[in-house]
C-alpha cells in the first residue's frame, strides 16, 4: 500500500470500527437505573417496598429470562429521607457519578419536584415517580407513575357529591406541595358543584401529632374528612377520631395513602374508613398480572407481604421493560421516550389498558374502597376523570 | 521542602477542575464550604468554649439570604449575595450571642439547639419568601455578565473566598483578639481579672463565628443549587461538631482536615445511609476516648517524634497551636 | 372550643407531660450523680422498648412481662454503657462526656435502624381504646393510664430517694462527691446505680408512650422535650422535673387550640428560650453563683 494513503485509511477504519456513541448507563450487557427514595423517615416503608420489593422484583424476573435485548437491568438507590435537598444531591450523584440511564420510581412530591429542573436540563428521563403533582404533567422527559392529584380529586369529589350526596367536606393535609396540590384541586372541584371546604388544617411534613388539628376539625362538623397525609399522621388521625369519639364523620384517604399499611398502624380505629384506591387489592385480586406479581413475590421474597407500594414499583418496572423493548437494541434516552409515547392499550394484567399520550400520564383511574375487617373492600368499579 | 509541597498543593487545588470528573469538583467545593463552617464553629467552641449545637441554623440563614438575594435581584453580582449572607448572619449571631452571655455549659448548648430549631421554623413560616417546606431553587451565581453555571466555575469562587477566610482565621489567632479568646478559654475569671472584657470578646466570637458560617452558607446555596429547611437540622450541627472534634479543638488546619475527612466519608457512605450515624458516632466516641486532641495533635506528635509524648494529665485539653506542652 | 374538648386536651396534655416528666427525671438522676448530661437517654429507652417488642413479636407474652423485659434490657444497657464507656472517660471533662454521649446516641440509633429498620410499628397498649364518657367529656383510657402509671413510678422514686440507703447515698454524691467518699460511700457504685435507674425509668416511659407515638428508631427524640421540661422546672431538681414536664405537656397541647396548629412543635423551644431569658434557674430552681 502506498504510504500516502496509510494514515487516512487507518483513520477511516478506526472511524467505522469505533462503536456508536454509547448512551450513558447503557452497556452491551447492562442497563443502569437508579433513584433517590425514602429508606428512612415518614415514607421509609413505602420506599423500601416500591424499590427493593417492587421495581427490583420485576427486574429479577426479567433478568432471569435474559434481560432486555440481552441486557440485564441493575438498579441503585440512595436515601433522601423525604427531604427535597437530599433528593437533589442524591440525584446529582446518580447522574454524574454513577451514570444512570434514567431515574426510576423516586418517591414523594417535594423531593421529586425539586429534582425536575436538574433532570430536565441534563436530559435524564424521570420515569414513573411515586407522586402525582400536576406540575409533572406534559414534560418531555417525565412520565407519571400515579394518577395525578387533580384527577384523583375530581374522581373523589364527583363520586361523593354525585353518588353519595355529601355536602360538607373538610381536609387534613400535609403542609407542602403534596397536600397543597390536593387542597387546590378539592377547592376547584367543589366549586363546580357550588360547594366549598368547611375547614382545612395542615400538618407539617415529618410530624405525627394531629390532636389539635382534629379538635378544630371536629368543631366544624364536616360529613367527610379528607386525609392527605403519610401513613404515620394518617393513622394518628384515625386514632384521634376514636379518642374523641367522633363517630359522625367519614374519613377518606388520598390515593397514595390508601393501603392497609396505615390501617395496621391505626389498629381498631381503622373500621369504616374509606378512600380512593389506585390499585387492585394486591393480596386478593385475581387479575392475571396481580397473580403473577404474587407468584414472583413468593419466588424471590417469600416473607414479604404484598401491598400497593411494591405493586406500583413492579408496574413501573413493567412499563420500563415494555418501553425499552420497543425502543430496540440501540437504546437511547430519546428512543425510550419515543417508545413510551407510542404505547397504546398496553395490557399489564394489573390496571386497565394503558395508553400514553402527549401528557405522558400512565394512569388515569382509581376506585372507591371501604375498610371491612381490616381490609379495603371495593365499593365501585374503576372511576375515571377525563 | 515545605514551600515545594505548598506550591504543589496550591497547583493541585487550582488544576483540580481540569483533572477531576465533574462530581468530584462538586465534592471539593463542598469540602471547602464545610471547612469554612468548621473554622467558624471552632472559633466559638474551640476557643471560647461555647459549644454550639445550632450552627446549622447559621448556615441556613446564610444560604437562604444569598438565595433570596439571587432570586429577587437577578442581576446582582455574587459578591453582593455573599456580603448580604455574611452581614445578616453576623447580625443574627449578635442577637443570639448577647443573651447567651448569661448562660454557660449545658444551658448554652441547649439555647443554641433551640436557636437552630427556631431558624428552621422561621424559614418554614416565611414561606412567601422561602417557599417553605417545598424548598427553594437557587439561581446560578452571577459575576458581571457571566453566570457561574458549571461546577468548575463555582469551585473557583469557593476556593477564592475560602482561601481568604482561612488566611483571616490563621491571622486572627496572632492578633490581640485571638489571644484574648485563648485567655478566656483558659479561665474566664482570670481573663476578666487581667483586664479582658470577657463579655465583649465572647459576643465577638459569636459574631465572627456566625459571619464565617453565613458566608459558607451563601457559597453552599450556589454550590448545591437547591435548599429545603429540613436539611438544616440538629444532625447537620452535630456533623460540624464532629468535624472540629476530629480535627482538634482550637486548630484551624485541624478543622479543615476534619471537614475534608468527614465530607468525603459522608459521600462514600451515600449508598449505606444506615451506617452513616454509626460511623460518625463511633468517630466521636473514639476521638474523645483515644485522641482528644484530634488530627491536629496527632499531626503534631508525628512531626516531633523525638520529643516524646506531651506530659499532660489524661483528659485535660491538649496544647494549642504554638503553645509548648 | 367547647369545655368537653378542652378537658380532653388538658388530660392528653397531662399524659404527655407525665412522659416528659419521667424523661426529665432520668436525665436529672444521671446528671445529679455524675454531672453528665446523657444525650443518649432517648436512644437507650428506644432500644429497650424495641427489645421488649421483639420478644412480644415472637412470643405473645402478657404486656406486663414485655415491660419487665424492656426494663431488664434497659438496666443491662445502662450498666454496660456506664461500665464500658463512661468509666473509662472518668477523668475527662464534662464537655468530653457530653460528646461521648452524643456519639453514643448516633450509634444506638443507627444500630436500631440496622436491627429493626427505620420503619414505625404499632405497639400494644395496656389500656383500652374505647373512650370513657363523663357527660359530654371524652377521656381516653390511655391518657389516664399514663398519668396514673407515671405518678406511681414517681412515688416509688421518691420513696427510693428518701427511705432507702442507696437513695440517700445518691443524694449525698449529688451534693458533694468528695464528702460522700469520705464518709465511705462508693461513688463508683452510685454512678452505676444512677445510670441503671435512669435507664429503667426511661424504659418504663418508653413502654407507656410507644402505643401513642408508634415504636420507631426516631422515638428517642422525646428526650429533648424531657430536657426542656427539666430546665423549665429547674435543672437538677426532681420535683422541678415533674412540674416542668406537666407544664410543658399541657401548654404544648393547649397552644395549638387557640393559635395556628403548627405552633405545637415550636412550643417546647419557645418555652425554653423564654425561661432561659427570664429565669434560667427554672420555676423551682435555686439561683446559684459560680464559685471562683
Amino acid at each position: 500500500m502506498r504510504s500516502r494513503w496509510r494514515l487516512p485509511l487507518l483513520a477511516l477504519v478506526v472511524l467505522v470500527a469505533a462503536p456508536a456513541r454509547a448512551e450513558q448507563g447503557v452497556t452491551d450487557t447492562e442497563i443502569l437505573l437508579g433513584g433517590s427514595n425514602s429508606f428512612s423517615g415518614p415514607l421509609a416503608f413505602s420506599g423500601e417496598q416500591a424499590t427493593k420489593f417492587g421495581v427490583d422484583l420485576y427486574f429479577k424476573a426479567v433478568n432471569d429470562r435474559g434481560g432486555i435485548h440481552g441486557r440485564k437491568v441493575r438498579t441503585t438507590y440512595y436515601d433522601d429521607g423525604y427531604k427535597p435537598q437530599e433528593a437533589v444531591a442524591n440525584t446529582r450523584k446518580l447522574v454524574e457519578q454513577d451514570g444512570v440511564f434514567a431515574i426510576i420510581a423516586p418517591q414523594g412530591t417535594p423531593p421529586v419536584v425539586a429534582t425536575l429542573e436538574y433532570l430536565e436540563s441534563n436530559t435524564v428521563p424521570l420515569l414513573f415517580p411515586f407522586q402525582g403533582s400536576p406540575i409533572t404533567r406534559g414534560r418531555k422527559w417525565v412520565f407519571s407513575g400515579m394518577t395525578l392529584y387533580d384527577r384523583q380529586s375530581r374522581m373523589m369529589i364527583d363520586y361523593l357529591v354525585g353518588r353519595r350526596k355529601v355536602r360538607t367536606f373538610a381536609a387534613l393535609y400535609q403542609d407542602d406541595e403534596y397536600g397543597k396540590a390536593f387542597l387546590t384541586a378539592f377547592e376547584k372541584d367543589l366549586r363546580r358543584h357550588g360547594l366549598t371546604l368547611v375547614a382545612a388544617e395542615s400538618v407539617k411534613r415529618g410530624t405525627t401529632d394531629v390532636s389539635a388539628q382534629m379538635a378544630k376539625l371536629h368543631a366544624a362538623k364536616p360529613e367527610v374528612l379528607f386525609l392527605v397525609l403519610t401513613p404515620g399522621p394518617g393513622a394518628q388521625a384515625l386514632r384521634e377520631r376514636q379518642k374523641i369519639d367522633w363517630t359522625e364523620v367519614i374519613m377518606v384517604s388520598s390515593g397514595p395513602l390508601t393501603d392497609e399499611r396505615y390501617l395496621s398502624l391505626a389498629g381498631s380505629a381503622a373500621e369504616g374508613v374509606e378512600g380512593l384506591s389506585l390499585w387492585p387489592d394486591p393480596l386478593t385480586s385475581d387479575r392475571p398480572g396481580v397473580k403473577q406479581y404474587r407468584e414472583h413475590m413468593q419466588t424471590y421474597f417469600p416473607g414479604n407481604q404484598p401491598n400497593r407500594y411494591s405493586l406500583s414499583g413492579y408496574f413501573a418496572a413493567m412499563l420500563f421493560t415494555e418501553g425499552a423493548t420497543r425502543a430496540g437494541k440501540r437504546l437511547t434516552r430519546e428512543g425510550l421516550v419515543a417508545a413510551l409515547e407510542g404505547i397504546r392499550r398496553f395490557e399489564s394484567g394489573i390496571l386497565p389498558p394503558v395508553t400514553i399520550g402527549p401528557d405522558h400520564e400512565t394512569q388515569r383511574q382509581g376506585f372507591w374502597v371501604r375498610v371491612e375487617r381490616g381490609r379495603f373492600e371495593p365499593l365501585t368499579d374503576w372511576l375515571s376523570a377525563e | 521542602m515545605r514551600s515545594l509541597t505548598l506550591a504543589m498543593g496550591a497547583a493541585g487545588l487550582l488544576l483540580w477542575p481540569w483533572a477531576a470528573p465533574r462530581y468530584f469538583v462538586f465534592l471539593a467545593s463542598l469540602i471547602v464550604v464545610n471547612a469554612i463552617v468548621a473554622i467558624g464553629l471552632n472559633l466559638l467552641s474551640g476557643y471560647t468554649n461555647q459549644l454550639s449545637f445550632g450552627h446549622a441554623g447559621f448556615l441556613a440563614v446564610g444560604a437562604y439570604t444569598a438565595a433570596i438575594v439571587a432570586t429577587r435581584a437577578p442581576g446582582a453580582p455574587v459578591v453582593v449575595a455573599l456580603l448580604a449572607a455574611a452581614l445578616v448572619t453576623a447580625l443574627v449571631g449578635l442577637l443570639l450571642g448577647v443573651p447567651c452571655l448569661r448562660l454557660e455549659g449545658l444551658y448554652l448548648a441547649m439555647a443554641t439547639l433551640a436557636f437552630g430549631f427556631v431558624v428552621v421554623e422561621a424559614i418554614l413560616n416565611l414561606d412567601g419568601l422561602t417557599r417553605g417546606n417545598d424548598g427553594l431553587r437557587v439561581p446560578a451565581a452571577r459575576l458581571g455578565p457571566w453566570a457561574l453555571a458549571t461546577d468548575g466555575a463555582r469551585y473557583y469562587l469557593v476556593l477564592v473566598v475560602g482561601a481568604a477566610m482561612v488566611w483571616a482565621a490563621l491571622n486572627l489567632v496572632r492578633t490581640r483578639t485571638g489571644r484574648a479568646l485563648l485567655a478566656i478559654r483558659e479561665s474566664e475569671v482570670a481573663a476578666q481579672a487581667s483586664g479582658i472584657h470577657v463579655a465583649r470578646y465572647k459576643t465577638l466570637a459569636f459574631v465572627i463565628s456566625a459571619l464565617y458560617t453565613g458566608v459558607a452558607g451563601g457559597l453552599f446555596a450556589f454550590v448545591v443549587g437547591f435548599l429545603s429547611p429540613d436539611a438544616f437540622d440538629v444532625f447537620l450541627s452535630v456533623d460540624f461538631i464532629a468535624m472540629i472534634i476530629l480535627g482538634g479543638l482550637g486548630s484551624v488546619p485541624g478543622s479543615m482536615a476534619g471537614a475534608a475527612v468527614l465530607t468525603v466519608l459522608n459521600d462514600s457512605l451515600a449508598g449505606f445511609q444506615n451506617y452513616r450515624p454509626l460511623v460518625f458516632g463511633a468517630i466521636l466516641i473514639a476521638s474523645m476516648l483515644f485522641m482528644p486532641g484530634g488530627i491536629a495533635s496527632a499531626a503534631r506528635r508525628l512531626r516531633a517524634p523525638l520529643a516524646g509524648p506531651p506530659r499532660i494529665a489524661p483528659g485535660s485539653r491538649p496544647p494549642l497551636q504554638g503553645e509548648r506542652p | 372550643m367547647t369545655t368537653a374538648a378542652l378537658v380532653h386536651v388538658v388530660v392528653s396534655g397531662l399524659a404527655t407531660g407525665s412522659i416528659y416528666a419521667l424523661m426529665a427525671l432520668s436525665l436529672v438522676i444521671v446528671y445529679n450523680a455524675t454531672r453528665t448530661l446523657n444525650f443518649a437517654q432517648g436512644e437507650m429507652l428506644m432500644v429497650s422498648t424495641f427489645a421488649g417488642w421483639t420478644v412480644y413479636a415472637h412470643v405473645k407474652l402478657p404486656l406486663v412481662v414485655v415491660m419487665l423485659i424492656a426494663v431488664a434490657a434497659a438496666a443491662l444497657l445502662g450498666w454496660l454503657i456506664e461500665r464500658v464507656i463512661i468509666r473509662h472517660a472518668i477523668a475527662a471533662t464534662h464537655f468530653d462526656l457530653l460528646i461521648i454521649t452524643l456519639g453514643l446516641s448516633l450509634v444506638l440509633r443507627a444500630a436500631a435502624g440496622l436491627a429493626w429498620t427505620h420503619d414505625e410499628f404499632p405497639f400494644p397498649s395496656f389500656f383500652g381504646t374505647r373512650p370513657i364518657a363523663l357527660g359530654p367529656v371524652r377521656l381516653a383510657p390511655v391518657s389516664l393510664g399514663i398519668v396514673g402509671a407515671s405518678l406511681t413510678l414517681m412515688l416509688g422514686l421518691w420513696a427510693l430517694f428518701t427511705r432507702t440507703r442507696l437513695g440517700r447515698a445518691m443524694r449525698a454524691v449529688a451534693q458533694n462527691q468528695r464528702a460522700a467518699r469520705l464518709v465511705g460511700i462508693s461513688v463508683e457504685r452510685v454512678y452505676a446505680a444512677s445510670w441503671v435507674l435512669a435507664s429503667v425509668v426511661g424504659a418504663i416511659a418508653g413502654v407507656l408512650i410507644a402505643p401513642v407515638i408508634f415504636l420507631s428508631s426516631q422515638m428517642g427524640f422525646v428526650t429533648i422535650n424531657g430536657f426542656i421540661a427539666a430546665v423549665l422546672g429547674g435543672f437538677g431538681s426532681m420535683p422541678g422535673a415533674v412540674v416542668g414536664g406537666m407544664l410543658l405537656g399541657v401548654i404544648e397541647n393547649l397552644a395549638p387550640l387557640y393559635l395556628p396548629s403548627s405552633i405545637k412543635h415550636s412550643v417546647p423551644f419557645l418555652m425554653l428560650i423564654a425561661i432561659l431569658l427570664i429565669r434560667p434557674a427554672g420555676v423551682l430552681g435555686r439561683v446559684t453563683r459560680p464559685k471562683v
